[in-house]
Order: structure tokens, then sequence, then C-alpha cells
């Protein structure tokens, strides 16, 4: 029965794709969408049996692949990253009904998006080296049509692309030389060969096995410095992709890291996880900061994307120190704060960038300064956002805040060790969190502030209207699940106990409790949340109570007292004159000055009869990537410069061509003689 | 000008308290006030002959922030609305505005003559009347312009400090 449900995630996924590139425009959808619906049902299924069982599904077959063959494995922890694809797949491509007439309706993308969730569905699955890397470049190449699917309307989408071709490839490449350079020491490919001899390695071979694979799936995880393409191609990428990727894709790249580090190497020493931490804080921070900073809505919610992997970076590296230094139980917390953490933003990115793509769809911008007042055009949309925003900011009772309510659980309890490097970086890290939290705080208040209160900033917000039916319900479904994990993790946490179990080194059980109160073992940690939420209305309802009792008289409570905006008593008030994002986000980007140096300019141009008269005056800011712009840009700048001069090589002249391979003999004749 | 005035503001600056004797009854009652009062300022159309004399109650010399009484920079701070000058065309939508984003309770107080009855500019095409032409007013300080001492001992009268 298990073996059919993972042929039935392949083919019903791959017949999608057949059927939305042959069917006509009217059905081409639906029916790929009935089929992904399918495979993701099908992935649930066995990973949901997997995890009850704690028996691996395994299928082999070399009817696919020639020469190699294809190895399908599904462990715990495997079982876990296909459920929270398949949570986020399901509601998106319930949102693609909706959205397929904003240009996702061409036979390319609606063959490429079913192609995509089913390579995502099945890399947990794979369990051998080329099975995996046949799965991971489908998975690159079909998200990489979506990102194109603007293409011919946007430049933008064309080179955000080609930042996501070169980024992935190059992690990829990092990726297929770990992966080989992992099956040549152990003499077969297959991921319990692997295993099997990955630990009599020298030490040496697994660092640098580590540190390529680290690049390579951090690349995909949008970890800083390697995540210059994730804000360009999520933020260009079509609303449905663009939750898939950053809700379902980027998780893959943390899943790969746990495969190489924890499943195939079994751990290592304390500075590969130092590594893994410190790429988790300055993801967190650059992330959270550059979100803070940011005017468009997909590109914040992009950079946020970085800031929570490195929040879950930061919680494997954790594990892995406490697993290094014998520390087992607070490593396991570590380890399931790092995938409840993980599946949270599975859930409350997807519902983010749903939205975000609902309102992209109605009014055409994803400039925060052209938006505002959507909460009355959009309020499905905009609630979503706002419980979105919140989760992401932790707040409880939302999702968000019982993972990072366990990751400082973790690492606070963590920090005595012997081993002083272990504690320091700890101690960095617990910082950078907490600088992180209000910096996301502080983009996300930006975001629903400036983007759904207010008032609009442009006709075409104004005269936005409610996005579709079934976008509506996809991106609420995302929503409502925000709450309902943030009241009761339980319903997920003996999966991912299960899940942290099967990744290797950690094996203590960490956190028990029935469905009101989270314990933690071997600490003196308990969260009720849903206690927490019920305390919370009953204090908001005690506080009504008591104004409605001691104001009966005089005035009705809450008083509804509405009253135009102050505006300095003007006749004609514009809703150019209400706060901006950029405005909003200045005294930050003033404070981080020095880290993110924005350019800024001011123009202002005189009337020509008089200079003392100003006719107008322009104020520019931008605020690139700075790593992009002093890292990236210069060294592209250098390899076109060296591509430039290397074609003086090649002027035509067959003479010259005959002479360089002449010359190429005799150095090779040499050099072998 | 006096020797005692050129004693007082010059060789020996010293701030001026009277004693209230027969303060003039508040509209406001001194006990909502708690002895604490905010002011928002609109200029209406004055000749700015009571600004200046604004400015030297809150100065240093008379200093009205020790009884209880601060200018403000919003409507949305403030207790009191305090008007100078007949209410120009210009200034109607703008002086009602102002009230309106006032909280409640509030209190209008008027300065100097021109507030009153429009003064020198009575009938000027661009004056559109009084200040209670335009909005209800519960305090007004008589004076064109009014002498600081007597804006600080109405004002000391609303907080009865």
């Amino acid at each position: 029965m298990n073996v059919v449900y993972v042929v039935t995630v392949g083919l019903a996924g791959l017949i999608a794709a057949i059927l939305g590139g042959a069917l006509p425009l009217a059905s081409r959808v639906g029916a790929a969408v009935a089929l992904t619906w399918l495979s993701c049902g099908a992935g649930i299924a066995a990973a949901v049996s997997v995890l009850s069982s704690g028996h691996v599904i395994s299928l082999s077959t070399t009817a696919i692949l020639p020469l190699t063959g294809v190895t399908l494995v599904l462990n715990p922890l495997g079982a876990l990253f296909v459920i929270s694809i398949s949570v986020v797949a399901l509601a998106s491509t319930l949102y693609w009904l909706g959205y397929a007439s904003h240009g996702l309706d061409t036979r390319s993308a609606s063959s490429a998006l079913p192609l995509f969730v089913t390579s995502m569905l099945l890399v947990p699955f794979a369990a051998s080296v080329a099975t995996f890397l046949v799965l991971w470049e489908m998975m690159a190449l079909t998200s990489l049509v979506l990102v194109l699917t603007d293409q011919s309307r946007r430049e933008a989408a064309r080179s955000a692309a080609q930042w996501y071709a070169v980024m992935t490839h190059a992690g990829a490449a990092a990726i297929l030389l770990a992966l080989i350079l992992l099956s040549a020491h152990s003499g077969g490919q297959t991921f319990a060969d692997i295993e099997a001899h990955a630990r009599h390695l020298s030490g040496a071979v697994r660092g640098t096995i580590f540190v390529l694979a680290l690049l390579g799936f951090g690349s995909k995880a949008g970890a800083v410095p390697l995540h210059v393409w994730l804000p360009k191609a999520h933020a260009e990428a079509p609303g449905p992709a663009s939750a898939l990727m950053s809700g379902a894709m980027v998780n893959l790249g943390i899943y790969g890291i746990i495969l190489v580090g924890n499943e195939l190497l079994g751990g290592g020493p304390v500075w590969w996880w130092l590594l893994v931490s410190l790429l988790g804080v300055v993801s967190a921070l650059y992330g959270a900061l550059y979100a803070a900073t940011s005017s468009d809505l997909k590109r914040l919610l992009a950079y946020s994307t970085t800031d929570n992997m490195g929040l879950v970076l930061i919680a494997l590296g954790a594990s892995g120190l406490f697993g290094a230094v014998g520390r087992p139980t607070t490593a396991a917390i570590a380890m399931v704060a790092a995938l409840l953490l993980l599946i949270n933003h599975s859930v409350f990115k997807g519902a983010l960038f749903l939205a975000a793509g609902a309102v992209q769809a109605a009014t055409g911008t994803r400039d925060l300064d052209r938006l505002g007042g959507l909460m009355r055009r959009m309020p499905v949309t905009g609630v979503v956002f706002f419980v979105g925003a919140l989760s992401v900011a932790a707040l409880p009772p939302f999702n968000g805040f019982v993972g990072e309510w366990l990751l400082f659980q973790g690492l606070l309890h963590g920090l005595p060790t012997s081993n002083t490097s272990v504690v320091i970086s700890v101690a960095v890290a617990v910082a950078a969190l907490a600088l992180t939290g209000g910096l996301t705080v502080a983009a996300f208040v930006k975001a629903t502030g400036i983007g759904f209160l207010g008032r609009a900033r442009s006709i075409e917000a104004a005269e936005a209207h409610e996005a579709a039916i079934t976008m509506r319900l996809g991106a609420a479904a995302l929503a409502t699940l925000c709450l309902v994990l943030g009241l009761v993790p339980m319903l997920v946490l003996p999966a991912i106990e299960r899940a942290a179990a099967s990744a290797g080194r950690v094996s203590a059980t960490s956190a028990t409790g029935g469905w009101i109160s989270l314990h933690l073992l071997g600490l003196r940690g308990v969260l009720a949340p849903s206690l927490l939420a019920g305390g919370l209305a009953i204090a908001v309802l005690v506080v009504i109570v008591i104004r409605r009792l001691t104001h009966r008289r005089s005035h009705a409570w809450p008083a509804v007292n509405p009253v135009e905006p102050w505006g300095s008593g003007r006749k004609l008030q514009t809703a150019r004159m209400q706060y901006t994002a950029t405005s909003f986000a200045e005294p930050l980007q003033r404070v981080f000055d020095d880290v993110i140096r924005p350019s800024r300019d001011l123009d202002v141009s005189h009337f020509v009869e008089s200079r003392y008269y100003i006719e107008r005056i322009a104020y520019h800011t931008s605020n690139d990537d700075v790593l992009e712009r002093h890292f990236y840009r210069p060294f592209i700048a250098s390899v076109r410069w060296w591509g430039q001069r290397a074609r003086r090589l090649q002027n035509g002249s067959v003479h010259r061509y005959l002479a360089f391979g002449f010359v190429a003999l005799v150095i090779v004749l040499v050099v072998v003689a | 000008m006096s020797f005692r005035f050129l004693y007082q503001t010059v060789v020996h600056p010293r701030k001026v308290v009277k004693d209230l004797g027969d303060a003039p009854t508040p509209q406001y009652t001194a006990a909502t006030l708690h002895g604490s009062l905010q002011i928002r300022h609109v200029d209406a159309g004055s000749c700015n002959g009571c600004e200046l004399e604004v400015t030297s109650a809150f100065a240093p010399v008379y200093d009205a922030e020790r009884f209880g009484v601060r200018l403000v920079a919003s409507p949305r701070h403030a207790d009191a609305l305090l008007v100078t000058g007949p209410v120009t065309k210009n200034m109607v939508e703008p002086l009602r505005k102002t009230l309106e984003a006032m909280p409640e309770p509030r209190l209008v107080i008027s300065l100097g003559d021109c507030a009153h009855n429009c003064g020198i500019f009575n009938g000027a095409y661009g004056v559109e009347g009084s200040v209670s032409d335009v909005v209800n007013v519960d305090v007004h300080i008589a004076g064109c312009p009014p002498r600081p001492e007597v804006i600080v001992e109405t004002l000391r009268g609303l907080t009865g400090r």
C-alpha cells in the first residue's frame, strides 16, 4: 500500500504536468490542480504512515534512470518535510485556480507548477545520489520556469531568473561535488551505503564534504552571503509560485544540510556547527535588517525568509554543538526547535506570500509606497496578512511564538558547558535573536500598517477588489493553520520528535505534554499556548466589562467616534501626507547606515527666473543589497572583463587555432615526458 | 519707560508673580483640569501683536508654565484652543478642523480685542468675523494686545494654581 502512495505522488504529478501542457486553456489549470492535489494527498498519506508506524517506505527500480536506477526511501525526517511541502502546495494550488487568469495559465506555467510541486515532494524520498541530484535539478529548473512567467512584461523577472539560475546551479555544483566525494569514498551511491562508510572517512574529507554541502544547500535556503537570488526570484515569481518557493523550497535547503550533516555523516566536530550557527546569525540579522528597510512587499517577505532560515540554522547549529559536547537533551530540544521553526515558517510565509500575490493581482504593484487602505478593500486578504505578520513576529497565540520560545529555551538552558567557544557562540546567538526579533516586528508593522491600513496612496490601491474566492480560501486555510499550530503545537510535536530522532545524533525525547501544556524534559520549561491565549482573551473581556460597568452613563465603550485624520487643518488632505514605507524605515536605515549603505540623492531645481524659488525637489533613495553591490557586481564585472580578454584569442584565423593546438600538444608531451 | 520697569526687566530680572486675589471665575472648573492646561494656539488672522504677548507670557519673565499651562504642538494633545486675531476667510475651515481634532472636553480661549470684535479689521473684505462667530468661545482675554500679566492671570484662573 505504501509503495502505491509513492508511485501515485510521482505519476499524478507527471500526468498533471502533461495535462497542464496539453489541455486547452479552459480546463488545463483545473486538471493540473486536481492531479497535484492527488499527488500531495498521496504524499501526506505516505508521510503519515511513516510517522505513525516508524517504518520507512522504500522503493527501488532500475526502470527509470538507466545505469544508476532510482532509489526512494522515506524516513520520518523526510516525511515531516513531505507534509510541510504538501500543506503549502495544497493551499497554493487552490489559490492558483483563482490566480491563473493573472498570467499563470500558460502551457509552460501549467506544466511547470505541478512538476515543481512533485519534484519538491519527491526530494525527501530520494535515497541515492543520482536520484537526489535529478530531483533537485528538476525542482530548480521548474521553479526557474515559474520565475520567468512574467518575463515578457517585466525586465526585472528576466534578471531575477538569471541570478536565480546562476546561484542555484553554483549551489547544485557544490552539492554535486559533496555527494560525489561521499559516494566515491564509500563505494556506493545509495544513501544507505554512504551512511555505513561515512563514519570511517578522515576528518579532512568529512569537513570538505560538509562545507561544500553547507554552501550548496545554504544557497537554496537563502543563507547570507548566498542569498542574493532569493529577494529577486521570490519577489518576481507569481503569487502561488513565490509561496511555494518561500514556503516549501527553502525548507529543502535545510533538509539537505540535515541530510548530509546529521544523517549521512552522522554529526561532526564543533567547528562545523559553529559555522552553521555563524551562517544562521548573519542570515537572521541581515535578512531582518533588509526586511525592515525594504519598501517592496514581496522583497520584504523574501528577506524575511532569509531571516527565518537564519533562525533555523541557528537552532540546527546549536543542536549540533550540544550534540558534539555531549548534551543530548538540549541537542534534541534545539533540533525540535529547528524543525518546528521550519514548519511554522512554511505555514505563515505561505500565507503571507499568497496574500501579497493577491495584493499584486488586485493593484498591479508591490510597492508599499503606492499601497494603503487595503484592509477595507480586501478584508480577507488583509486579515490573512495580519495573521501572518503576527506569526512571523512570534506573538502568541500564533505559531511563530512556540517555535521561537523553544529555540530560546534550548539556547538559554544550553549555556553552561565547558567548551568556551560553544558558550560564546550561544550567547551571541541569543543576542542576535533578540535584535532579529525587534527588526522583524518593525518590518511587519511597516508592511501591515503602510500596506493595509491608512488611506490608498494610488488609484490602483483605491480601486482594488478582493481576490477570487479560491485565492481567499487558499490563503485563509494557511492563516487558520497559523492559529491552530499556535494554540495546539502538540498536533505536530510528536511527528517532529520522531523526525528529529531519525535525524541521526539526537535520540532523546525532549518535550512531552498533553493537549494543553508543553513540558521540556530535563529543563524546567513549561508552556501552555492555549491557556496563554485563553488568559489573553479573558483579560481583554475583563477590561471590556469593567469599562462598560464604570462608563455606562457617560460614554458607550468602545466608543466609536470617527474623526478626520489631523492634517494641520488643511482643507484638502491627500493620501500623500501619510507615512510611507520609506519614511517609516528611514530612522532604522539611518541607524544601520554603515551596514546597508543606502544611496541617497537630493535634486533641487530652481525656477529660471530666480534661484530663491524652488521648482521641484526630487529625493531618490535605494537600498540595493550591499553584498550584491560590493561583492557580486564587482565579481561579475571582473568575470566579464576576463571574458572580453579571452575573446582576443579567438580572431577567426585558422592558422592561429592550429598554432594553439600545436603549442598545447608540445606542452602536454613535455609534461608527460 | 519707568525706572522700575527697567530695573525689573534688565538689571534684576525676576519672575513676575502676582497674588491672584479675586481670580476670575473659571469656566472650566479647576477640579477637572487638575492644575494642568495644555494649549494649542491658532493665529486666525492676527497682526501678531497678540502673538508677541503670548510669547512673552510663556517666556522666562512671566513663565506661565509655572502655573501648569503649556503650549503644545498638536490639537490632539490640547485641552484648550487659544485663538488670536479676527477670523479671516481662509482660516475659518482650519480653525473648525483644529477644534474638531481636539479631544473632549475642550475649551476655547479667544485672546485680544480682534478675536472679540474684529477690532480695526472689522468689515475688512478678507475677514469672516470674530472668533465667536465661528466657534463657541468659553473664555475671553481682552486687550489690544493684552498684557502678559493679564494672560497669565486668566490662565491661572483656569488651572487654579
